[in-house]
C-alpha cells in the first residue's frame, strides 16, 4: 500500500469513528 | 524562502505538458483531475453561491428596511436567514478557501497535483448536487427548513420535507469537505518537495494543515448530529426529541462541538492568506512565524474546547459558565499574537497598498473589531444580556465578511495574475475595496446599537426604535450587493482583456509559485520537484 493510501484511510477512519462514535455514544446512552 | 537548486520545474513546464488533458469543451471541467482546474471550479462554485447566498441577505435586508411586514411572510423570513447562512457558510465561504487549497497547495511545496487527484474531482462534484438539494428545499411542501443555520432541535423535527433535503445536503458538503481535508493533509505531509520541511511551508500551507484537522474531527460530528435529526424525524428515535425523552440542549452541544471549530475552519486560511500578503507587500519575511505557526495550532486546539460560551442561556451550572469564560477568553492570546506578528511585518517595511494590501489592512481592523466584540460576547453576564439579539450578529458578520471575505478577496487580488497570466485594473479594485469598507461598516456597525438596544435576531418586524439603525443597514447591504456585481466585473475584465501580467508583479511575495514558476503558472507544475535548501 502506497504511503498516500496509508495516510488517507488512517484519516477516513479517524472521520468514521467520529460520526458513528457520536450516533452510538448517544444511542447506548439513551437506552 | 530556501535558496533554489534547481529550477528545472520552470524550464520544464513551457514544453509539451502544456495542454489540457485528454477532453475539451464542458468535459475537460467534468473530468479533470488537474489541482489548478479543480481549484477554479471550486472559486467560480462559491462566487455562484455568495451571490445565491447574497440575493437572500438582500430580501432580509429589503424587509427589515422599515418595521411591518412588507415583502415576504414571517415563515419565508425565517427560510431566507436559514438558507443564507448554510449558503454562505458551507456554499461561499468554505469551497472559496478549499479553491485556493487545490490552486497553491502543491505549487508552494512543489508537488505535482494533489495526492488523491481523482477523489479530489469528485470533492469538488458533490457540491453542486448539494447545492441544488438546498435550493430545491424550496420547493418542498412547506417550503425550506426556516431553523436558524444551526438547525436547533425540536424546531427540526416538526418541519416539512425541505429538511430531509437539508440534512442530506449537509451530508454531501461534509464528505467533500472531509475528502478535501484527507487530500490536503496528505498532500502536505507527503508530497513536499526535498528540502521544502515543514517548518519552511508557506504560512498559507500551515493554516490549511490545521484547518484539514480540525474538519476531520468536527464535520464528521455534524454529520453525526443532522444524521440523529433524520433518524428522530423519521425512525422512531428520540435523541432531541423531548416527547419521546430525548434532550434538545443535547443537539446544541453536539452542533457547536462542531460549530466552534467551524468558525476556525473559516478563519484559519483566511489567517494564512492575509499571512502570504502582508509580507508581500512589506518587503519583508513575515515576523514570527514560528510563533505563527504555534498561535494557529493553539487557536485549533483551544476551538475544541470553548463550544458552551454559545450555550450560556440554556441553564448550565455557573462552573460550566466559568470554564466556557475562560477558556474562551484563553483564545485572544493566540489571535493577538497572529495580529502583533502581522503588524510588525508591517513595522518599519517597504510598505505599498495595491488592492490585496488594501483588502489584507481591512481585514486586520475589522477581524480584531470582531474579535474584540467576540471577547465582548465570551463574558457571561454580558452574554446573557446579548444572547440572540443584533449584537451577535454585528460580531459573527464582523468575522466571517471582514474576517473570512476580505481575506479571499486580498488573496484573488494577489494570486489572479498568477492564474489568469493577466493584470486586474488596480483602480477599479481600489473602488472595490473602498466601498466594500464603507457599506460594510453600514450593514454591520450599526447592528451592535441595534443589539445593545435589545432588538432580537431572525424577526422580520420591529418596534418603531429601532427604524433608522436598520435603515442605515438595509442601504449598506444593497450598497455592498452592488459592489460585489463590481468586483464579478473585475475578474471577467482581468481574464478577457487584462494587461499582461510581468513574471512577478509583486516584489516581495518569496513562496515557490512566485520565485519558481513562469506567470501564468502552467497547467503542469513541479513534475519535477524543485530541490531546496
Amino acid at each position: 500500500m502506497s504511503r498516500n493510501a496509508r495516510t488517507g484511510l488512517i484519516l477516513a477512519t479517524i472521520a468514521l469513528m467520529f460520526f458513528l462514535g457520536i450516533i452510538v455514544k448517544y444511542w447506548l446512552y439513551g437506552r | 524562502m530556501s535558496a533554489v537548486l534547481d529550477t528545472h520545474g520552470k524550464a520544464h513546464d513551457h514544453g509539451h505538458h502544456d495542454h489540457h488533458g485528454g477532453y475539451g469543451g464542458v468535459m475537460r471541467w467534468i473530468t479533470t483531475t488537474n489541482h489548478k482546474d479543480i481549484g477554479t471550479l471550486y472559486l467560480w462554485f462559491s462566487f455562484i453561491m455568495f451571490l445565491t447566498g447574497g440575493a437572500m441577505a438582500m430580501v432580509i435586508r429589503a424587509e427589515l428596511f422599515e418595521p411591518g411586514l412588507q415583502i415576504v411572510n414571517p415563515e419565508f423570513f425565517n427560510q431566507m436567514t436559514t438558507m443564507h447562512g448554510l449558503i454562505m457558510v458551507f456554499g461561499a465561504i468554505m469551497p472559496a478557501f478549499v479553491g485556493f487549497a487545490n490552486w497553491l497547495i502543491p505549487m508552494q511545496i512543489g508537488a505535482p497535483d494533489m495526492a488523491f487527484a481523482r477523489m479530489n474531482n469528485w470533492s469538488f462534484w458533490i457540491l453542486p448536487f448539494a447545492a441544488s438539494l438546498l435550493v430545491m428545499s424550496f420547493f418542498m411542501p412547506g417550503g425550506a427548513p426556516g431553523v436558524g443555520w444551526t438547525m436547533y432541535a425540536p424546531l427540526t423535527v416538526q418541519q416539512g420535507m425541505g429538511m430531509d433535503f437539508t440534512i442530506f445536503a449537509i451530508h454531501l458538503l461534509g464528505m467533500s469537505s472531509i475528502m478535501g481535508s484527507i487530500n490536503i493533509i496528505t498532500t502536505i505531509l507527503n508530497m513536499r518537495a526535498p528540502g521544502m520541511t515543514l517548518m519552511k511551508m508557506p504560512m498559507f500551507c500551515w493554516t490549511w494543515l490545521i484547518t484539514a484537522y480540525l474538519l476531520v474531527a468536527s464535520m464528521p460530528v455534524l454529520a453525526g448530529a443532522v444524521t440523529m435529526t433524520l433518524t428522530d424525524r423519521h425512525f422512531g428515535t428520540s435523541f432531541f426529541n423531548a416527547a419521546g425523552g430525548g434532550d434538545p440542549v443535547l443537539y446544541q452541544h453536539i452542533f457547536w462541538f462542531f460549530g466552534h471549530p467551524e468558525v476556525y475552519i473559516i478563519a484559519l486560511p483566511a489567517f494564512g492568506v492575509i499571512s502570504q500578503v502582508i509580507p508581500a507587500f512589506s518587503r519583508k519575511p513575515l515576523f514570527g512565524y514560528a510563533s505563527m505557526v504555534y498561535a494557529t495550532s493553539a487557536i485549533a486546539i483551544l476551538s475544541f474546547m470553548v463550544w458552551a460560551h454559545h450555550m450560556y442561556t440554556t441553564g448550565m451550572p455557573v462552573t460550566g459558565q466559568l470554564f466556557f469564560m475562560y477558556a474562551t477568553t484563553l483564545i485572544a492570546i493566540p489571535t493577538g499574537v497572529k495580529v502583533f506578528n502581522w503588524v510588525a511585518t508591517m513595522w518599519k517595511g517597504s510598505l505599498t497598498f495595491e488592492t490585496p494590501m488594501l483588502f489584507a489592512i481591512g481585514f486586520l481592523f475589522l477581524f480584531t473589531m470582531g474579535g474584540f466584540s467576540g471577547l465582548v460576547l465570551a463574558l457571561v453576564p454580558v452574554d446573557i444580556q446579548l444572547q440572540d439579539t443584533y449584537y451577535v450578529v454585528a460580531h459573527f458578520h464582523y468575522v466571517m465578511v471582514a474576517g473570512a471575505l476580505f481575506s479571499a478577496f486580498a488573496g484573488i487580488y494577489f494570486w489572479l495574475p498568477k492564474w489568469t497570466g493577466r493584470m486586474y485594473d488596480e483602480t477599479l479594485g481600489k473602488w472595490h475595496f473602498w466601498l466594500s469598507m464603507i457599506f460594510f461598516n453600514m450593514i454591520f456597525f450599526v447592528q451592535h446599537f441595534l443589539g445593545l438596544a435589545g432588538m432580537p435576531r431572525r424577526i422580520p418586524d420591529y418596534p418603531l426604535q429601532f427604524e433608522t439603525w436598520n435603515k442605515i443597514s438595509s442601504i449598506g447591504a444593497f450598497g455592498f450587493g452592488l459592489t460585489q456585481l463590481l468586483f464579478l466585473y473585475i475578474v471577467i475584465k482581468t481574464i478577457r482583456s487584462g494587461e499582461k501580467a510581468p513574471e512577478k508583479p509583486w516584489e516581495g511575495a518569496d513562496s515557490l509559485e512566485w520565485t519558481h514558476l513562469p506567470t501564468p503558472a502552467p497547467y503542469h507544475t513541479f513534475e519535477t520537484p524543485p530541490v531546496l535548501k
